[in-house]
This record gives C-alpha cells, structure tokens and sequence, in this order.
C-alpha cells in the first residue's frame, strides 16, 4: 500500500450531469411562464425572462458583494472563536457548565427577528448591531457542536492521554482539538449557511450597504430580475464558502480512511 | 482527579541514563465503587498487599472481574484507593500525579493510537509531553519504531496499518519516553496467536533491555507462564491467592504449573502445588 502524501486535486465546485440537466429544466420552465405570463393573468414585472435576469446581473455591485461577504467572515471567526473558548471552559467547569447551558439554550431560542430588532434598538451603529446578531446567532450553534463533539471524544483515548500526564493545555491541544476538528468543520458548513441568512436580513432592515440591502432596493422597486440575480448571487457565495472550507478539511483530515 | 497545568519537569539529558529504579509497594489496597443507579457498594479490590522489586517483570492473572483492570487503573494513577495505598518510590501515582510523568508507561488492549497522527508522531507523542527538545523526539521515537520492525511505517497512519502494526506502535510509544514502570493490560489479548506471541516476546525483550519494572496484566495462563519473573494470582476482589516465582519451575513443568493455576482461579484458593 503507497504509503506517500496523495494529491488529489480537489474541484472547487462539482456540477454533475444531474445538476445542469436539473437547473436547466428548471430554466425553461420559467422561461415559459414568463412569456405565457400575461395569459394567466401574472404581472409581467412578477416572472421576468431570463434575458432580462441575465442583465440585471450584469448591474451587481462588486462592493455589495464583498461587504456582505466580509461581514459573513469576520462574524463567523468571532463566533467560532468565541464558542470554542467557552466551550473549553464549560468542558473544564461542571458548575459553569450547568449554570450556563440552560442561558444558551434560551439563547438558540430567540428568534433572528428579534435579535435584529433588539439591535436596531439597543445600538446606534450598523455594522456592530449586524455583527451582534450574527453573533449571537452562530456562536452558541459553534459552542454547543463544540462542547458535545468533546463530550464524545473516546474515553479510550482520554485515559490513554492521562496515563501520560499532559498538563491541562496540552490535554486540549493534543487531544481535544484535533478530535473534534471533523464537528468543527461540520459545524462551520452550518453556520455559513445560517450566517448566508442572517446578513441578509439584518442589511436588509439595518444598512446602506450589503447584499440585504440591495435587496430591500429591489424590493422597493418591485423589481423581481435584480430580486433574481441577487439571490443568485447569495447562492453562489453559499456555495463558494463551503466549497472553500470543504478543500481546507479535505486537507486537514486527509488521515481518515 | 482533578489535572495540574505546572510545567513539565526538564527532561533528562541524551546519555544520562534513567534514574534510580523505583520500587512498588501495595498496602491493604481497598478499592470500592458506587453504582450510579442503585448507590450499591462494589468491591472491585479487597485488602491486596503485593510488593514489586524495581526492574522485574510481573504477569498478573485472573479472571474476567477480579480487579485487574481497576488495580491497572490504580496503578496509573487514574483512580484513587478507597482506603490504602499504592507507594512507588514512596509516591503515591493518584496523589503526585505529574511527578510521574515520564517514568510510567502503558499498554492498553487497543492500541489507542490518535488517529490524525502518523506512527512517528503517534511514538513522539509522550516525549512532547515531557518537554524532550524536537529532534530529540524524532531521534528516539524513530529508534523504537526500528526496533519493532516499522522502519518502512513511519509516515502511515493508524488506518493503513494491521492491528498487529498498530500494536507495535502502541509499544514503541510506551518505550521511546523511556520509562522506569511498563504497564500491559492485555496488550497482546485481541490479536492472533502467532501475532501475540511475536510480540509478546519481542515487548519482553525490550522490556528486559530497557531495565523498566514491567506488570502485564492477562487472562491468559499460557501468557502469564511465559512472561518469566513472577506470576500474581488474583482471585476475586484482587485477592492475592498465590504469588510465583517462575524461576521455581523447571520448563517441563509448566504444565503442572498451568494446571495449578487453574485450580487456584477456579477454587478460589491456592493450590497446594504452588506451595513453595
């Protein structure tokens, strides 16, 4: 059995047969009914071509995108980051542990709404109250598929790591987090979806910039093609995020079977 | 048991050779657990007394619930004794805990290894903890690799390797921290005859060599016989039925030896051909 570094390379997007045949299906039906529109009695602004789709992509605004984008990825360390630590402290602390998870729980309870009204209430500036919420989202989902992924690390391996005496750092470091690197990837695919969400109707109540509020534009002008392209576009981040962090684990969790 | 964070004590210098031998001493052992649901009382280890002389090699044998596993787990240190002790060199495993890293070493049944890691950084792993410089590390975890015949293995990970493999990593990590006590808990149990054997003779050896007090513990009698040095016999509770000195038994006897045994295990007392 080779026993050298496999480099394979990994596709940054896979379109299988399926999936083109799928979309493209899906394409001539609404081309279809586009056109067949006014016959049914359907607003023509209501199911515009595909044509007239195509060229409202064409009017999409490189800087919206990578507001929105950079909001999405800064939000996303800071929760990851913010629900680690706290999950090392609960694995650690019995006593904060059960003091703490019935608040996080609660916490996953409030609705995005609310958060994002709780916001626009309680902050004055725009980028901290999208930052809020997308925190206050994402973090407790990164803590909580944190701190079980530790809870399930094998017991075999914990005693066989005490038998050597690490001191408690190095317990996390050489144990801990390698162990539940598969859940922290699982959990960031997750949580990119959910921050994908969250932006867009935090911009969508709260900025001037941003996807979300493109989107807000379009609405007021009851334009579905730039509704379209953006949700298009939004689509495609999604997918290029976890395409990105699925070829980062790819790499990292190259020793799995 | 609760884990200290100090810093790990300096390791010792290439060359300078492991320190003086430490001796075991086990004093009216008790070992009580609760069960969760019913709160009940279960004596796991009853009163053992057993001393071990530094570098010798002791096979503890009993069967399945006698205690075995939980005297492992004192051993360690990972448990603490309901009422007595357990003294290496007058220190108790549970109580100073980090003052024995570095000087103890086990074997489990499974090999343990941390599947991310390859086999080398999987035998380093014990050298990083003891704060062992680098290339060091490398130095010594390759040597044991070597010597247990997985020079060719060193970049595989734990999924490319057969049990048999893995297992020797499992040695090679226990050995390469150099340690002055080598414990097996049926280190060689879930493998085929002829895998167990190889490598229960090859861990002897290097056990021997190294000049560590090792304590296997087993089920197997035929195991047991062949470790060499000494043979404790654990009834239920970890009672000390009978205590051996291989040495006493001339070769063509081990089958008396085996049967005697036997009997003690299944009678629950000693037999009279064990008597010196």
């Amino acid at each position: 059995m080779p026993l050298e570094e496999h480099r394979e390379q990994v596709p940054v997007l896979k379109f299988p047969r399926q999936t083109i045949v799928s979309l493209l299906v899906f394409a001539v039906v609404w081309e279809i009914l586009s056109h067949l529109s006014p016959y049914l009695g359907i607003p023509p602004f209501a199911i515009p071509s595909l044509l007239r789709i195509a060229k409202s992509m064409t009017t999409i605004t490189p800087i919206d995108v990578a507001v929105t984008l950079a909001r999405v990825i800064a939000a996303l360390i800071a929760s990851f980051a913010f629900g680690l630590a706290l999950a090392m402290v609960m694995y650690n602390s019995r006593m904060l542990d059960e003091y703490l998870h019935p608040m996080i729980r609660i916490l996953m309870a409030v609705p995005v709404v609310s958060w994002i009204l709780f916001a626009v209430l309680w902050f004055p500036g725009v980028e901290f109250r999208i930052g809020f919420v997308l925190v206050v989202v994402c973090g407790p989902v990164f803590l909580v598929d944190t701190l079980d992924a530790m809870r399930n690390v094998p017991r075999d391996l914990r005693q066989m790591m005490r038998s050597f005496r690490p001191t408690t750092w190095q317990f996390f470091i050489k144990l801990m987090l390698p162990a539940i690197v598969p859940t922290i990837f699982t959990s960031w695919k997750v949580n990119i979806s959910l921050a994908i969400r969250v932006v867009t109707i935090a911009e969508l109540v709260g900025a001037v910039t941003g996807i979300g509020h493109q989107l807000s534009v379009a609405q007021e002008l009851f334009s579905v093609s730039d509704v379209f392209a953006w949700t298009v576009v939004l689509v495609a981040l999604l997918f290029l995020l976890e395409a990105g962090v699925a070829r980062v684990e790819h790499r990292l969790l190259r020793w799995r079977a | 048991m609760t884990m200290q964070s100090p810093p790990p004590p300096t390791p010792p210098h290439k060359g300078e050779g492991r320190s003086t031998p430490l001796p075991i001493e086990v004093r009216g052992l008790r070992k009580v657990f609760r069960q969760a649901t019913s709160g009940q009382a279960v004596v796991a280890i009853d009163r053992l007394d057993l001393v071990i002389q530094p570098k010798e090699v002791i096979a503890i044998v009993g069967q399945t619930g006698c205690g075995k596993s939980t005297f492992f787990d004192l051993m360690i240190g990972l448990e603490e004794p309901t009422e007595g002790a357990i003294l290496i060199g007058g220190k108790s495993p549970s109580g100073d805990f980090d003052a024995f890293r570095g000087k103890i070493a086990t074997v489990f049944q499974q090999d343990r290894l941390l599947p991310w890691r390859s086999a080398l950084d999987n035998a380093k792993l014990p050298l990083e903890l003891t704060g062992v410089p680098e290339a060091e590390q490398r130095e010594r975890a390759l040597t044991w690799l070597n010597k247990l015949g997985l020079a060719k293995f060193t970049n595989a990970y734990p999924h490319e390797l057969s049990g048999g493999m893995r297992q020797r990593v499992a040695i090679a990590r226990a050995f390469a921290v150099e340690p002055e006590i080598l414990l097996a808990d049926e280190a060689f149990g879930h493998l085929d005859e002829v895998t167990a054997a190889e490598l229960r003779e090859t861990f002897l050896k290097l056990a021997r060599e190294s000049g560590a007090t090792a304590i296997l513990i087993t089920h197997q009698l035929e195991e047991a016989i062949a470790v060499g040095d000494r043979i404790a016999v654990f009834g239920q509770s970890a009672k000390l039925l009978a205590d051996i000195h291989v040495a006493r038994w001339a070769e063509g006897d081990y089958g008396t030896l085996r049967e005697a045994i036997q009997q003690t295990l299944q009678n629950q007392k000693p037999d009279p051909r064990l008597h010196d």
